[in-house]
């Protein structure tokens, strides 16, 4: 095949196992317990960050897990590479793949995506007359269409990571960032002056899958949602 | 930029692909496979231009692609014209007008190629191959589920070796929530199954959304789920029509798979009964898309879309042709002959000094050699 995606004989893809994708970091230690309640296991070696291997058996015979930067569990489950997964509602608001359905809230990952501005400049700008404004973030299509939806175009400075420094040292006006309890703000002179939105982590299924292995999904989303319950 | 490289002549476009050997040929054939059974089930086809202006382009279900329609001025008329990017419009077009007084219902297949403006992230590709059917004339579940069926028949034509075929009531969610475009939130929680979402933002309905969204699956215990939820006419009616839809289909075709999902409603806006997705399980593709929809003139018309560049991926490749190399001054009449007995015959223009070894270099599977097709893999 010459076209972008190799051609492959079909394979009998109904009896594979379906691929669960975790985020790798803060989300996967809150989410161990709720794996354990939903009868998911994985191999001894899957908490051990520092293992190489990035896929793992678990005791559920029809599924294995991923586990990938969180980012990611949002384009591997969209493309069905995965096709459930956990992920953070950042990640899904800043990439807002139709192929994604978010089920269940699993309640867990708590946090906010907000705007800060260095602390001695907070109030002093009237942003209603402003035509632009210059954004450091990792969410440049959220940070977009917060602003557009303000009249304001953001010129988005995209990086990584170290948000915090970029008003001091003249990157940008603003930031927006993924804020837990804010004190990486606080120690960086930033102030949080708008929450855009709080998030919680999601168990995500691809559409796909939905609609061809509709058993197989729903049973897992029932008991995702039946751990949840559970004390 | 002082250091820009001059680009690279094999560079095309961004989701534009040359189809080499055998890919083309595999292409031609398999759009001939499903036009073929298309054919068969009495569908005619027809050829509408690529170009056309834009207000008939866009009239109807047209408005559905209009921002993905590259568009530009037609210096004769000074109209603006627009490039197609779906074909589904163009044969309504067809259907109401030059053919307005042909007998109903009207049965019409079409082949080609459409141009997008923008590919998607998952779909990156903006030229999109269509072979397709469209049912103008009737309402009736027996019309919908024949598109679906000889779209069925198509793909099992092309080898394809199973499908699943999902099957919505877009008008189903906007007419239980009365007004849509007051309620993004929830339309956009519907939209991506949120039920978190829904229970916060359904109000009174939350209860009916969430048991619709549990009666999405596999097509009977769906339907038996459906058939319990208390609804409002207007939309138990919706609901009904899709059960008879589903009891027509499995009166022709009982084991075809088939799943339900009645809060899918994307595509409502052009969408006005029954619509299809046919997906082949286990791989990231949809072979297909369609489902009822009206006319510019209001007349009611259903058809399904079969996209041949993803049934490419997932349908066995036909056996290829055998290459028989035909040494320099072979007679014409066994050239003839051979091609007959379905060889792909490759002339020598020269004599050479070794036939085998200029058959292998040509990539032949054959050598014609004293008075023989013989196969070159004892060589």
């Amino acid at each position: 095949m010459t076209a972008l995606t190799p051609h492959h004989p079909a394979p009998d893809a109904i009896s594979t196992p379906l691929v669960l994708a975790l985020p790798k970091g803060r989300i996967l230690a809150e989410c161990a317990p709720l794996l354990t309640r939903a009868g998911i296991v994985p191999e001894t070696d899957y908490t051990d960050e520092n293992s190489r291997r990035l896929r793992f058996h678990t005791s559920a015979p029809d599924l294995d897990v991923i586990r990938v930067r969180s980012f990611d569990v949002a384009t591997f489950v969209a493309f069905g590479a995965a096709d459930i997964g956990i992920c953070g509602g950042d990640v899904l608001m800043e990439f807002d793949y139709p192929e994604i359905y978010a089920p269940l809230d699993l309640g867990i990952g708590a946090c906010r995506i907000a705007v800060a501005e260095p602390a001695d400049e907070a109030g002093t700008t009237d942003f209603t007359r402003l035509s632009r404004v210059r954004v450091a973030s990792k969410y440049p299509n959220t940070t977009r269409r917060h602003f557009a939806a303000r009249g304001i175009q953001a010129e988005i400075v995209a990086l990584n990571g170290a948000m915090e420094l970029a008003p001091g040292l003249g990157l940008s006006r603003l930031i927006v960032d993924l804020v837990q309890t804010g004190s990486t703000l606080v120690a960086n002179g930033l102030v949080e002056t708008e929450v855009i939105a709080h998030v919680t982590s999601r168990l995500i299924v691809n559409r796909t899958a939905l609609k061809t292995r509709p058993e197989a999904i729903s049973g897992w989303i029932a008991r995702f949602r039946a751990a949840l319950a559970a004390p | 930029m002082t250091d820009d490289l001059p680009p690279h002549p094999a560079l095309l476009p961004v989701g534009f692909t040359d189809l080499l050997p055998p890919d083309a040929e595999a292409e031609a054939r398999l759009t001939e496979t499903l036009t073929a059974r298309f054919g068969a089930h009495g569908y005619q086809r027809v050829k509408p231009p690529l170009v056309e202006f834009e207000s008939t382009l866009f009239a109807g279900s047209g408005a559905a692609v209009a921002e993905q329609t590259f568009r530009f001025m037609d210096p004769e008329s000074q109209r603006m014209m627009g490039l197609r990017a779906d074909t589904t419009p163009q044969i309504a077009r067809i259907a109401t007008t030059r053919l307005a007084a042909a007998p109903r219902p009207l049965r019409l297949a079409y082949a080609g190629q459409c141009l997008l403006v923008r590919g998607s992230h998952l779909a990156p590709e903006r030229q999109v191959a269509q072979a397709g059917i469209e049912l103008i004339g009737p309402d009736l579940p027996e019309a919908d589920a024949e598109i679906i069926i000889a779209a069925a028949a198509a793909l099992e034509a092309a080898g394809v070796a199973s499908i699943s075929i999902d099957l919505t009531m877009p008008p189903l969610i906007p007419a239980l929530l009365g007004d849509t475009a007051g309620q993004p939130a929830l339309v956009r929680a519907l939209d991506r199954k949120d039920t978190a979402a829904i229970a916060a933002l359904g109000g009174a309905l939350a209860p009916t959304l969430r048991a619709l969204l549990e009666a999405a699956g596999p097509a009977e215990p769906g339907m038996a789920a459906l058939a319990a939820i208390a609804l409002p006419d207007a939309v138990r009616g919706l609901a009904d029509r899709l059960a008879a839809t589903i009891a027509a289909i499995r009166h022709r075709a009982p084991a075809l798979r088939l799943t339900i999902d009645p809060v899918e409603f994307r595509g409502y806006r052009y969408h006005t009964g029954v619509a299809v997705t046919i997906f082949a399980p286990g791989r990231q593709a949809e072979l297909g898309r369609g489902g009822r929809y009206l006319c510019d003139n209001g007349e009611s018309a259903t058809g399904i879309t079969l996209y041949p560049d993803t049934i490419l991926k997932v349908a066995p490749r036909p056996a290829a042709r055998p290459r028989l190399f035909l040494p320099a001054g072979t007679p014409p009449s066994v050239a003839q002959a051979c091609r007959d007995q379905q060889f792909a015959t490759i002339a020598g223009l020269l004599p050479v000094a070794d036939d085998i070894t200029e058959a292998k270099r040509l990539l032949c599977t054959h050598v014609w050699r004293d008075d023989h097709a013989v196969a070159l893999q004892g060589f």
